[in-house]
């Protein structure tokens, strides 16, 4: 039968590389994210959907630590990369985020060129050892964020006059420069036109060979289209986790079906 | 049933299909009683205008087919609604074909209106036509309700058809063997059994429709079959060993 299935969608990963456990997190008084379980799997595109507030950026930010910059937020339950613990003391957030990359809605390159844009992180975290290998990283995370030809001849151009796709990119390129093992997304399309998201997704796409990426999306398609397995969150809590194909035909809880085929905001 | 979309226009839309679709089937239905009526009274001028009549059911499938691919590329279905879109064009054309049968029960009728009768079994056939039509409307009803109990029932009762069909064979064969010159509108009338029989089976994949649109799984192959009658248990082993 497996020939039989479209291959592409298969999700031959079973090995997780984040795992989840009784996740909470509240704001203030607020409790956003409730007892969250996952398991999110190495070299797979993970897709989190589901109404505004619901708690899936939230839960999406928790994995690489940025909610420690959130004075009011307090996270509990617990969280490991590779099967440690990401709140471990021992834990440098920094170094994290190095491997937990992250790229946000609005593109948000620094005011600097695009050579330094992209050489930052690898700088940073001391990555290369001399121009030359620098120069490498910088071709290399341009090439794979699929940017390489349209700037290679103006790499001391800034960053920020590129267009919106490009700056995207950019962003992205800019994230996997540090050789992360997992990318965060956080409707990295949401500013993009068509042909620019298609670009992006594709990236994506092609991504999924070395990192596991985790994409928070509103676009349901977008989900549908670049993610083997797709989380639907709904106030606080993760209602369904599954298969994309599952998850798009015949979803197991109606909270997920009411969603996606738009019955419930 | 389930609550509205956000986007109203949505719902119109599958609603609209799904209107298509039951109005197909009362044509469907129609034109099995009218075409087995017209086998029973020889009512020649009925017989056309169900061969007729079957131009109005293929031009509904195309609408259907043509109203569903607008609907999976404007409007992306999911889950539900997808197979709300898939079991409408797999049903449009499960009617499609059954209104094709009914066109040709009309045409035999024709002919056979000139031949003489074979006993009783042009009312036999139909009351067959009325099972299953019964059937059909059962399972169309069934459509509109998601319910997967009695779709199940009518894939149970399948055999029941089965039965009738197989009687009819053996009747026909009897007649066969009593006079050569029936052979023709024997023929003709197996045919048209057959033809009735396999609109039984369309609804019957109608019901497996019902139960993929509900639950969103085929059902399996389990389904109940009346045996294929060895022609030796019909003519005897006499008659097949050859004379």
């Amino acid at each position: 039968m497996n020939d039989m299935r479209l291959v592409e969608r298969d999700v031959e990963q079973v090995q997780g590389k984040i795992e989840a456990r009784g996740v909470q997190v509240h704001y203030g008084e607020k409790h956003a994210l409730k007892d969250v379980d996952v398991t999110i799997l190495d070299r797979t595109v993970t897709a989190f959907i589901g109404p505004s507030g619901c708690g899936k950026s939230t839960f999406l930010r928790c994995l690489n630590r940025m909610n420690d910059t959130v004075a009011s937020a307090r996270v509990e339950g617990r969280i490991t990369l590779d099967g440690q613990d990401i709140h471990d003391p021992r834990i440098d957030p920094v170094q994290l985020r190095a491997k937990v990359g992250m790229v946000f809605q609005k593109p948000n390159p620094f005011p600097k060129s695009i050579y330094d844009n992209v050489a930052y992180g690898p700088r940073i975290h001391g990555l290369a050892r001399g121009k030359a290998e620098l120069d490498a990283i910088v071709e290399t995370s341009l090439r794979k964020a699929a940017l390489w030809t349209e700037v290679k001849d103006r790499l001391e151009a800034p960053g920020t006059g590129l267009s919106g796709g490009q700056q995207q990119r950019l962003c992205i390129a800019r994230a996997i420069a540090t050789s992360p093992e997992v990318l965060l997304m956080d409707e990295p399309c949401s500013a993009l036109d068509p042909i620019a998201t298609a670009q992006v997704e594709e990236l994506i796409d092609e991504l999924r060979a070395q990192f596991s990426v985790v994409i928070v999306t509103h676009s349901m398609q977008q989900a549908a289209r670049v993610s083997q397995k797709t989380a639907f969150f709904h106030l606080g809590s993760l209602v369904e986790y599954g298969e994309t194909g599952q998850i798009f035909t015949n979803p197991t809880d109606p909270r997920t079906e009411a969603y996606i085929t738009g019955r419930i905001g | 049933m389930k609550e509205p979309h956000i986007l109203s226009a949505f719902d119109r839309d599958l609603e609209a299909v799904q209107a298509h679709v039951l109005r197909m089937g009362g044509l469907v239905e129609q034109a099995l009683l009218d075409a087995a009526e017209a086998l029973e009274t020889r009512d020649e001028a009925l017989a056309v205008r169900v061969q007729e009549g079957d131009r109005a059911i293929d031009a509904l499938e195309e609408t259907i087919n043509a109203e569903c691919a607008r609907l999976l590329a404007l409007r992306a279905p999911t889950a539900g609604d997808l197979r709300v879109v898939l079991s409408v064009m797999r049903i449009a054309a499960a009617l499609e074909r059954s209104g094709d049968y009914a066109k040709n029960l009309a045409k035999r009728s024709r002919v056979l209106a000139n031949m003489s009768p074979l006993g009783g079994t042009s009312s036999s056939i139909q009351r067959m036509a009325r099972t299953v039509v019964l059937r059909l409307k059962e399972a169309l009803d069934a459509y509109i309700g998601h319910e997967v109990a009695v779709a199940e029932d009518i894939r149970a009762r399948d055999r029941e058809v089965d039965q009738m069909y197989n009687s009819l064979f053996r009747e026909l064969l009897t007649h066969m063997m009593e006079d050569p010159r029936n052979i023709g509108a024997a023929m003709h009338l197996h045919f048209i059994a057959k033809n009735i029989e396999r609109v039984g089976d369309h609804a019957t994949s109608i019901a497996e429709q019902v139960i993929y649109l509900a639950t969103g799984e085929m059902p399996g192959e389990e389904r109940p079959k009346a045996e294929m009658l060895p022609v030796s248990d019909v003519l005897g082993p006499d008659a097949v060993g050859g004379r």
